[in-house]
């Protein structure tokens, strides 16, 4: 059991190691610079990201994300609602969604 | 002969009162003047009928209040447009009503039905093995009662045989009890498996297959029981969730083969022992994550010598998208390695299965890492939908030594998408079984999600 701890730690500080320094190839402000400018922002936000950048951060950790016009107000009530208990994404950040999903359109 | 004088005024005076009269009541008929009393009568029963329907119609709101407005704007367009002076009569009559009841126009139901899902059609070339095509229909059904509350089911509909297999995927009720905090009941994807948790839908997967070990392998897919998950921020960092109990995995103990091994697709309970597990992510900044899994769980069916065995299963994952100016495109990075470890036990002991004794302690281990590289950045569309994935997959032999072989494979995908949720696949895969011819395969697939 010792060893089995030992190992999960080791593991998780390894990979906690390569995600930070990841951050080194990647740039991020440029981006983040781009989608603010960009359309329409949500007037909500959260930890100092728009709507916009929440929903790009969150839907694209797994999958490519959809356009706003792909669903209507109403769909993307239920399909952000379900995403918010797949992703364990905070109310918040579902409400900020949700607001600039349905004003990009 | 002479007529008198006066007698000649009056003869005047009358012709020109009834000729007054005359034009008088001509110009009434034009401008609703005056009414005879049949008019009147008439009017009069037409103003009861026309009280005893706005009755009814009040009765009829309080009873089917989504119905109201329709049938109030259709009473009083419907008056207005006929029967000139008697049916403006009822438009505003019924327009002195309505207020009193505050009238919307169209009023919508409050739940929110969505049906999404994905479908796939496959070919698979593996060596040893016949080639063929595959597909399957994969439905997910949402409904969003209240802001709060969310069922979702998803089927597996695919071909099979002679037939079609119809598969019951999940079906959870959820709460959403606050901003951090969603409770869950029914069958739902194992949270201690983000795998198929977050990849395994085939439009999202990058690649045609699953990867060895943490799909259908050492980590449990399906879950039957209750969860409680949810996110919350630390700072600028975040953490995410997932805990739950539920039936558990059964340890196999008849066949040689599995000895040792769990079970994980036997959803009903075999002891009243519970599986307890979760998951926790951490997220130090936009686009990474890296997560710990666990479940611990008493396997052993309830009044044999394997009750009392101790199961745990562990992973660790990691998950980072970077948009990267320097290489002008994406990059997806998925990794999650996972180990088990049941309880020493003698399985077979009085050899009546005919493989025992066999005394064990069983240990199994696996997990995959895949790199994803898209040119998002580059102007020309056909370069821009392509995508390059590479994956290593990789898992351990059966603990008795006696099942399946240890297993490496390598595989490299090329991708091309028509849409954001619809992509064709071609992927080669380099499976050498340990000791065992190999099974290399050709695998060509195309997905939709919608």
């Amino acid at each position: 059991m010792i060893t089995t701890l030992k190992r999960s730690m080791l593991a998780a500080l390894v990979l906690l190691f390569a995600s930070t320094s990841w951050n080194l190839l990647a740039g991020p402000k440029a981006d983040q610079t781009t989608t603010q400018s960009g359309g329409a922002v949500s007037s909500d936000s959260y930890m100092g990201l728009s709507g916009e950048e929440l929903w790009s951060n969150n839907c694209l950790r797994c999958h490519n994300i959809r356009p706003p016009t792909m669903y209507s107000d109403a769909q993307w009530d239920v399909i952000v609602h379900h995403m918010r208990i797949r992703a364990n994404i905070t109310g918040q950040e579902q409400r900020a969604i949700v607001e600039f999903l349905k004003s990009a359109k | 002969m002479k007529i008198p004088r006066c007698y000649l005024a009056a003869i005047i005076q009358t012709a020109l009162v009834i000729t007054v009269s005359s034009v008088a009541r001509a110009q009434s008929e034009e401008t609703d003047g005056y009414v005879t009393r049949k008019e009147y009568e008439e009017l009069k029963a037409q103003m009861l009928a026309m009280k005893k329907e706005l009755d009814a119609l009040k009765k009829e709101r309080a009873v089917a209040p989504k119905q109201e407005g329709r049938e109030s704007q259709a009473v009083v367009d419907t008056a207005s447009k006929q029967a000139g002076p008697e049916g403006q009569l009822v438009a505003d009559a019924h327009k002195q009503l309505a207020p009193e009841v505050s009238l919307p126009l169209v009023q919508l139901g409050t739940t929110k039905f969505l049906l999404a899902g994905w479908a796939e059609g496959m070919f698979e070339a593996r060596n040893g093995q016949v080639s063929t095509f595959s597909a399957s229909f994969n439905p997910i059904f949402l409904w969003e009662l209240t802001p709060k509350l969310l069922f979702d089911g998803r089927l597996e509909i695919e071909p099979s045989g002679g037939g079609t297999n119809v598969n019951l995927v999940n079906a959870q009720l959820s709460y959403l009890l606050n901003d951090y905090i969603a409770l869950g009941v029914g069958e739902f994807f194992s949270p201690s498996n983000v795998f198929v948790e977050r990849f395994e839908p085939q439009w999202i997967n990058k690649l045609p297959d699953r990867p060895l070990a943490v799909y259908h392998g050492i980590l449990p897919n399906i879950s039957v029981g209750v969860q409680v998950r949810g996110g919350f921020p630390i700072g600028p960092t975040r953490v995410d969730y997932a805990f739950y109990v539920s039936n558990g995995p059964v340890l196999n103990t008849f066949d040689a083969r599995t000895a040792g091994t769990l079970d994980f697709n036997s959803y009903t309970d075999n002891n009243d022992n519970k599986a307890v597990g979760g998951r926790v992510g951490f997220l130090p900044i936009p686009g990474v994550e890296v997560g710990y899994g666990f479940e611990t769980s008493k396997p052993g069916f309830q009044g044999t010598t394997f009750s009392d065995l101790q199961a745990l299963v562990q992973s660790v994952d990691l998950e980072i998208t970077r948009d990267s100016d320097l290489l002008k495109g994406r990059i997806n990075l998925f990794a999650q390695y996972a180990w088990s470890h049941v309880d020493h036990a003698v399985y077979d002991p009085d050899g009546s299965l005919g493989f025992g004794p066999l005394p064990l302690t069983a240990k199994q281990d696996g997990g995959y890492a895949e790199l994803a590289y898209r040119p998002t950045k580059v102007d020309i569309d056909f370069i821009r939908n392509l995508e390059l994935i590479f994956r290593w997959d990789h898992l351990s032999r059966d603990p008795s030594g006696l099942g399946d072989p240890e297993e490496t494979r390598w595989t490299l995908g090329l991708n091309y998408w028509l849409s954001p949720s619809t992509v064709v696949k071609a992927a080669y895969e380099w499976d050498q079984p340990n000791g065992e011819p190999n099974e290399n395969a050709l695998l060509l697939q195309a997905a939709m999600g919608f």
